[in-house]
Order: C-alpha cells, then structure tokens, then sequence
C-alpha cells in the first residue's frame, strides 16, 4: 500500500483526502473518551463561566465569563473552528451534554436496550428550518452591547442556552437544540460550508444495499444521528454536527472524513434555502452593524446600543431591524433581479435570490474575522490576568494577575483586515460566478456581474469601517 | 491544408495562465506602487480631545504627516487614558489634571486610539481615530476589493 | 465487552464528578475568608463605599482589601501622613492601617470618579485608649471662627482693575512695605482690599499709582507663600480642585460644564450654583485667606463645595490657600 487511497465523493470531480484511511486517526476519532474528555472540560469551563459571571467582578475584562467567552473562545471559533473546522467547535461542544447524557442514560456510549429518557417527541414540522435560530441570534445582537460587557448578563445567558438544551433534550428526540435553536449553531452550521472539511460517506451505493441504517438508527456501538441526518444523503455540511456517531455506528467501514477544496459546499445546487439565505444576510448585516457601532468613534451609537430600554435604543433596535431584514436583502434582491436580466434563465426571481445569497457566504466569514481580529488583538492581553485570577478576588494562580493590559499587532491589524476582506470578497466573487455558470449557457457567467458588484459595495463599507 | 501545419491552440498554457498572471501583476502594483502619503511642510498642531464615557471628542482628528502633534487629553468625567494604535504611545488623564502626549507623525495612515483606562463597562469600545496625511492603505484596499471582485468574473479558473 | 463498557462508563461518571466538584471547591476555598475587611469602590451614584463605616482599635491594624467595582478610584484617609493608594477596577489593593489615637476618621475617593466624586467618603470609627502623649498635630480652632466671619455672606468689593495685579512687577518696584502693615497676621486675617487701602492710606505710597499699588499687594501676598506650600497647594489643587474650579482657577472645571455624558448636573436632584472664580476681582479682593479657609473647612453655602475640614490637615489648606492667591496675583508679568 503506498499511501491512503485518495476517496472519490460522489457529488464532485474533485479529489477528498479521507482521515479515517490513517489508522491513528480513526482509533482517536472513534475512541469516546478523546472526546469526552474535552466535552468534560469544556463543560467544566462553561459552568466556570457562569459562576465566575454571577460571583465574580462586574468589571468584564477581570472577568472569567467575559474574557474567555467573547474574547478566547470567540478567537477560537471564528479564526480558527469555523474557517478550518467547520463544525469543530460542534463536535466539543458541551451546551448540549447534559441533556443528552440524560437522553441516553449514559456517558460514554450507548447504556443497553432501554429507550432514551425523555418524552423523546418529534420536532414539529413547521418549525424544521433555521428560522428560531435566526430570531435567535437577531435578538441576541440587539443586547449585544450589554451582553458583551456585563458578566452576570452573560452567566445569564449561557445557563439559558444550558437550561434550554436540556429541556430540549428532555422533550425533543435527539439534539433538538443543536439542529433548531441554538443561536451559535445556526450560522456555524452556515459558515461550515466554506469549511476543507466533511463528514460523508465513501460510496452511497454501498449504503443503498443496507437496510438496517444503523447510522440513523444507532447500534450497540453508537447512537443514530444526533443531529437527524441520514449519513448517507449528506451533500452539505450545514446540518451535520460532526459528533462522530455515524463513523461508530456504520458495520461497513463507509464513513469518511474528508479533507476537501474549501467551500467546496457552496456549488452545491441542492438544499438552497431562504431560512439560510436570512442567515447570511442577518450574519453580514450584523457584522456590519458591530463594526459601525462597536468600533467606530461614534460614541452616541454606543450608549444608545448600551441603554437597553431608553428611546435611542429603540432607535438602534428599529435601525438594526431594517437594515439587516429590509436594506441588505432589498439591495441585494434588487441585484439579483438585474442578474435575471442579463442571461436567460428559467428560475424564479425567488430562487435566483437564495441561490446567489450564498455567494455571501465566505464574504460574511471573511466580515466575521476581520471584525474579530480587531477586539481579539487589543484584548487578548486579559487572558493572562484572567487566567491566575479569574473570578477578579485577587487570586494570583499563575503569577500573571498583575499582567497589565497591552494592545497586540496594531500595526499590522488594518493591514490584515484588509487582507481578510479581499480574501473573502475575491471568494464570494468566484463563488457567483460558479452560481451563474450553473446556468449551462456561455453568456451564463454576467449574472454574477450584479452579484459582485454588491458584495464589492459591502467590502467597500467593511474596509472603511475597519481601516477608514 | 497542410495536416503538419500547427495551429497555436487558443487553449494553449501560456494564453489560458495569462488572465493569472494580469491579475498578479496588477494585484502586486497595488500593493508596492509608491503613492502620496500627504506629508505638508511639518508644521505643528496642538488638538484638544475631551473624554467622557465612552466617547473621545472630537472622535476623528486630522493632521499631515511629519507634523509635531501635540495632544491635550481632558477626561471629563471619570479617569481615562489615550492609547494610540500603531505609534504604540499612551497617555493618562484625571479630570481637573489635562495631560498631554506629543510625538511626531512620522506615519501616514489612519490610526486608532483607544481609552485605556478601565472606565465602565463600554470601556473596551471607546474608541477614535487619528488620520496622518492620506490613508494610503485605504486607497490600496479598494483597489484590491475592486480587483478581487473582477477576479470572481474572469475565467481564472475552469 | 458490556462489563469493560460499564467499567468505562463509571469512570467517566466519575471523571465528570470529580471535574464539576473540584470546581465549586475550587471556588469555595477560594473565597476571602481573612481577617481583612472588602472594602467595594463603586461611583457614588451607585453606593459609593461599600461599606462605608469601618471599626478598628488603636494600635491594632486594620487590614483592608480595597477594589474597585466600576472605574478608577483612590483611597486615603483624612488627615493622615499615608500616601494614597489606587484602588483599580477588579483589582485588589491590600492595605494595612495602624492608628495611634481614637476618633473618628474619613476615608475618601482620591480620583475623580464622576460629578458626585467628592461625596464619595467613610468613616472609621477608632476606639481604645489614648496614648499618654497628648496628641502632637495642634487642633486649635481655624481662624475664621476665631474671628467669627461669616462665610455665607457676601464679600464682593467693588474695585476696577485695569490690568490683572502682577507680582512680578509689584517686586521691581523695590518698596519695602512698612513691617506694621504687613505681618503674617495681616495676610492670614485682612482682605487684599483692605491691604491697599493700608498702603494707599500710608504717606511712603504718595507716588504710586492705584494700579501699582495691587502690584505690591501682589507681590506681598506671593512672599507670604513659600515655594514648598506652592508646590503642595498646587499639587492638592491640581487632584482635588481643578475638576470643579477649573486649572486655571476661574470656575470652569470639566464638572461644571456640561457633560457629554451626562445629562443632569446633579443626579441628587439639586441645582448647582458654578464654583468659584478665583480670577473674578470683586470677590477675591473682598476676601481674607481666613475666608478662603473658611470655606475650604466648611463648605457647603448651597453651593456643591465639599467640606475638607476632616480630609486635609492645617498646613495643606494654608498651602491651597497661598496657591489660590496665584490665580488672582499670577508670577508672571501682567499681561
């Protein structure tokens, strides 16, 4: 054998690189205790999280649960999770742990014959899009201000998404939570599809031969999918959680994961969805609203972002709502119908919208980090203080609670700003252009022409928001 | 007629790497091509900033490039303090004491400054800017946004 | 394989206990549990001192932990030789305090803190025996009760100036004013006014213009002050008065403009009259260092001005005194 065979999927042409062929890393990935020690861990900080917010200062950045909820993990997940990992962060994550331990009566693996605890209901079907999630993280961002910097808003907040994920699971089949409300999940299951990495099968035609289905269905080595997903008809990575399962679960050795061309999800012609397409728009307009408000010197956009109940705030709220429900998706349809001009097509105005929209895609990731690269580096330097005295009552653990606060890489942030954004807008632009050429005809490709211009417009604003 | 007769292929390498090698190009004298960084004759400028929680007044200051500047910080209500990105320069002031910072701008670009004082909660977003003679990155990040659009149209790649 | 998978299960059940638990006992042994007192810093808006009333005993220490709950504050206590100490937003200060004698104390706020700032004090109540020294520091009675001034009344002269008094030029005039009239007794107890009324009054005088003669008044009030008390008043000015009256004395300190933030002036209801102008003639001429001591020990006058009767000792308000007589008679030559 000269080396692990290179994996032909069956929806491209282009090579996967399947991590399961190396022996080490299959034994790591379908070993539970690997990952249940880092759940274990990050179940341990969570709730560090919430008590270091309820007990600890209310000065944030002296703070366990402002530091290293928005700051530290906040890095981890969208400079490095996300873009590399797609749903890395999802496979770890321990906000819904505990009510799926209580579903499954047990830690590690499934506990014997006896059904999950639980009234174990179906989710309802009209609620089986992202459309929760979306409000979800609207709502979110409209407290954003004080979420940000206030620790027992915080602690407040990550016992609510604990509470509910386990009530969830308590009246829900499997990670209702995960799939359908978690505010998180929702654009990181979005944003995974840029990801270079995938959960597949090796060959459906091995799958349509099998009749117990035991990725669904679970077996004594594993449960069904969390997530409700039928391996074997996964084409995206949007709602695949990455928790492993189905490569414990399948007798036939056809799961893999595969290293894959980024983005590789975005050509993907089937599942385009407007709850998705709301994603994008709610994602790009709200980084883009954080970016104006945050950090731009405008302080009267901060308190009025600050005062939760006071008349700018409502302001802020009703300009927040347009711009990101009404504004960007209206230009952005506008653009799509000139798109429809400009080369025939038979599909609706409706379906050239969602298609397109997921041209924005690796424009909002590209937003996302660009805006994150600016707090994390002025900021990172709390960690350390943080980290000897996280609950700011003059614990000096590690020796660095006197650590004073000191900005990183200014001189090099616009810079890569700048480079993020064109990174990702030169992606959106190619990403377009693939959309438009799904159309089979040579003049095809102009419809990407709109398309491009308006993702140019928003880059225009990020760069001069950034680095204007 | 001639069957040995070669035809250049419009396909061959070098024309299909062509549209690449254009674009590098262009995309290389974006980043190097020397541009006006809007130095003036040095003068000097003296610019008052007040600061209350969480905003600097004015937020948005101008000066040229090489100027003497001289920043009066005057906090207003609480303690705060002035950090400037990129000149890596800080400056504390109670209110009643006005401190001053003074440097020279060697620097061209626009550039943070950021309190750096804790001073309530928003503090980690009290934020201005200073602006150097012309925001030559700016102008550059544009260029490349509008080259990376037009990136997407070409058939760069099949 | 069941029993390896159950072995496996209860080890990881007690993984996770152990995890969760040593975390909360983590936390629990964490908790202050020492003899020293918490003491919070939070802007007086929202509580101040907390707490604001502390007991100690003579000549057993006091151990505080001093944090600040919101912004930059400052401890010292009144009267007091101890430097002050920052107290800085989730941080502790450990401090430890003897006290020789019994009484009452105040605790302040050191660093401006908000419009309310100067209301941000404690007390510590210290009990026990009095050492068999009578205490050293004289607590003899601040002169204007004494002479029994009035501090609320109004003591405006009706005087026109034509340039600012300058006491540079009152010293190039080389006259040595008569030792009758200018005594340490004179600077501390009569008005500026009254003082060139003196020396108008005085034949010696004859040639000298109205004008001059303020430049002497000028310049005799500056010899009174020593460059050790200059430096003190001006540095007690700079922390503890510049905000309200401004560093250049004339009543438009940050806190009596309009704030940015800030959209009543007092958030305890009431209307503030402006600070004072140190540079405004009519009052400062009318009025006596023991006035301006007065006021400074007092406070009060409906006005917004503290009292520092029981933060500052003696000397430091003689040395604000002299420093705020260089508002109305600066060093430099007039303009």
């Amino acid at each position: 054998m000269e080396g692990p065979p290179v994996t032909r999927s069956t929806d491209s042409r282009q090579a996967r690189y399947d991590l399961t062929r190396i022996p080490v890393a299959k034994a790591l990935l379908v070993n539970r205790w690997p990952q249940f020690l880092i759940r274990a861990l990050a179940l341990s900080g969570f709730l560090f999280a919430i008590v270091a917010g309820l007990g600890g200062t209310p000065v944030g950045s002296r703070n366990f649960s402002i530091v290293f909820v928005w700051i530290a993990w906040w890095a981890l997940l969208i400079l490095v999770a996300v873009p590399l990992a797609g749903r890395g962060w999802c496979t770890v994550c321990p906000i819904p742990m505990p009510g799926e331990w209580l579903q499954n009566r047990a830690l590690l693996g499934p506990s014997g014959k006896k059904p999950p605890f639980g009234l174990g209901r179906k989710w309802p079907k009209g609620l089986r899009n992202i459309w929760v999630q979306n409000g979800a993280f609207a709502l979110m961002a409209l407290f954003s201000a004080v979420v940000l910097t206030q620790p027992v808003v915080t602690a407040v907040i990550l016992a609510a998404l604990l509470l509910v994920a386990t009530g969830s699971s308590m009246i829900f089949e499997r990670r209702a939570f995960c799939r359908y409300l978690c505010p998180v999940g929702g654009f990181i299951g979005l944003y995974s599809q840029t990801a270079p990495i995938e959960v597949r099968v090796r060959d459906t035609a091995v799958c349509a031969t099998h009749t117990t289905k035991s990725c669904y269905t679970g077996s004594e080595d594993g449960f069904g999918c969390p997530w409700g997903a039928f391996p074997g008809g996964l084409v995206k990575n949007t709602y695949c959680g990455a928790c492993l399962e189905c490569l414990r679960t399948c007798p036939l050795d056809n799961i893999a994961i595969n290293i894959r061309p980024a983005g590789a999800d975005l050509s993907q012609l089937r599942g385009r969805k407007l709850d998705e397409a709301f994603k994008a728009f709610i994602m790009l307009g709200s980084a883009f609203v954080y970016s104006a408000v945050m950090l731009g010197p405008w302080g009267q956009l901060k308190t009025a972002a600050y005062g939760i109940g006071s008349l700018p705030w409502l302001l802020y709220v009703l300009a927040f709502l347009v711009f990101v429900f009404g504004l960007l998706p209206g230009l952005f349809y506008v653009a799509s119908r000139a798109s429809r001009t400009l080369a025939p097509t038979r599909h609706t105005p409706r379906r050239i919208f969602v298609a397109y929209a997921y041209a924005l895609v690796p424009l909002g990731l590209a937003a996302w980090i660009a805006f994150s690269l600016s707090f994390v580096f002025t900021n990172a330097s709390y960690i350390l203080p943080v980290l000897s005295d996280p609950l700011g009552w003059g614990w000096n653990l590690f020796g660095t609670a006197g650590y004073d606060w000191t900005p990183f890489f200014t001189q090099m942030l616009p810079v890569l700003q700048t480079l993020v954004l064109v990174v990702g807008l030169a992606w959106a632009g190619i990403t377009a252009r693939r959309i438009a050429q799904e159309g089979n005809h040579p003049a095809a490709w102009r419809q990407a022409i709109p398309i491009n211009l308006f993702c140019l417009m928003v880059t225009i604003g990020f760069l001069w928001l950034f680095i204007g | 007629m001639n069957a040995q007769a070669t035809v250049t292929s419009i396909t061959s390498p070098a024309m299909r790497h062509r549209p690449r090698f254009v674009m590098a190009l262009l995309a290389l004298a974006i980043v190097f091509i020397p541009l006006p960084t809007g130095s003036g004759v040095p003068g000097s400028r003296d610019m008052h900033i007040a600061a209350a929680q969480y905003n600097f007044s004015p937020g948005i200051i101008r000066v040229d490039q090489g100027d003497q500047v001289t920043i009066e910080l005057e906090s207003m209500d609480v303690v705060h303090g002035l950090y400037l990105d990129g000149y890596d320069l800080e400056v504390t002031a109670d209110p009643g004491q006005t401190t001053s910072l003074s440097f020279i701008a060697d620097k061209s670009g626009t550039f943070r400054f950021r309190c750096s004082v804790t001073c309530g909660p928003l503090h980690p977003f009290m934020i201005g800017k200073l602006k150097v003679g012309n925001n030559t990155l700016l102008w550059r990040g544009m260029a490349l946004a509008v080259l990376a659009a037009a990136v997407g149209l070409w058939k760069v790649r099949q | 394989m069941v029993i390896h998978r159950l072995r496996a299960e209860w080890a990881a059940r007690l993984l996770l206990i152990f995890l969760v638990s040593g975390l909360f006992v983590a936390i629990m042994a964490g908790r202050n549990t020492a003899q020293a007192v918490e003491v919070h810093a939070v802007m007086p808006e929202s509580g101040g001192w907390m707490p604001g009333n502390l007991s100690a005993e003579v000549n057993v220490p006091l151990d505080l932990r001093l944090t600040s709950d919101d912004v930059m504050h400052g401890f010292a206590v009144g009267q007091q030789p101890w430097p002050a100490v920052a107290v800085v937003p989730g941080q502790f200060t450990d401090l430890s305090l003897i006290f020789d004698e019994p009484g009452i104390y105040t605790y302040y706020c050191t660093r401006w803190c908000g419009l309310n700032h100067w209301r941000m004090r404690g007390t510590i109540e210290v009990t026990g025996k009095a050492s068999d020294q009578s205490s050293t520091g004289s607590t003899r009675q601040p002169l204007y009760l004494t002479l029994d001034l009035d501090i609320d009344a109004s003591h405006e002269v009706d005087v026109q100036l034509e340039r600012p008094p300058s006491a540079a030029h009152g010293e190039k005039l080389d006259f040595t004013i008569p030792s009758r009239i200018l005594t340490r007794e004179h600077y501390l107890e009569q008005t500026p006014f009254e003082f060139w009324m003196a020396l108008r009054a005085d034949p010696g005088t004859a040639d000298l213009s109205d004008t001059e003669l303020w430049d002497l008044v000028a310049f005799a009030w500056h010899s009174q002050a020593t460059p050790d008390s200059l430096l003190l008043g001006q540095r007690l000015y700079d922390q503890n008065c510049a905000a309200c009256h401004g560093d250049k004395g004339n009543g438009e300190g940050v806190m009596a403009r309009p704030n940015l933030a800030q959209s009543d002036p007092d958030s305890f209801g009431r209307a503030l009259l402006p600070p004072g102008d140190f540079t405004d003639a009519q009052k400062m001429l009318g009025a006596s260092s023991a006035l301006l001591q007065g006021k400074i020990v007092r406070g009060g006058m409906g006005t917004g001005m503290p009292y520092w009767g029981t933060i500052f000792t003696a000397d430091e308000i003689q040395a604000l005194v002299d420093y705020i007589w260089t508002f109305m008679f600066p060093l430099t030559a007039g303009e």
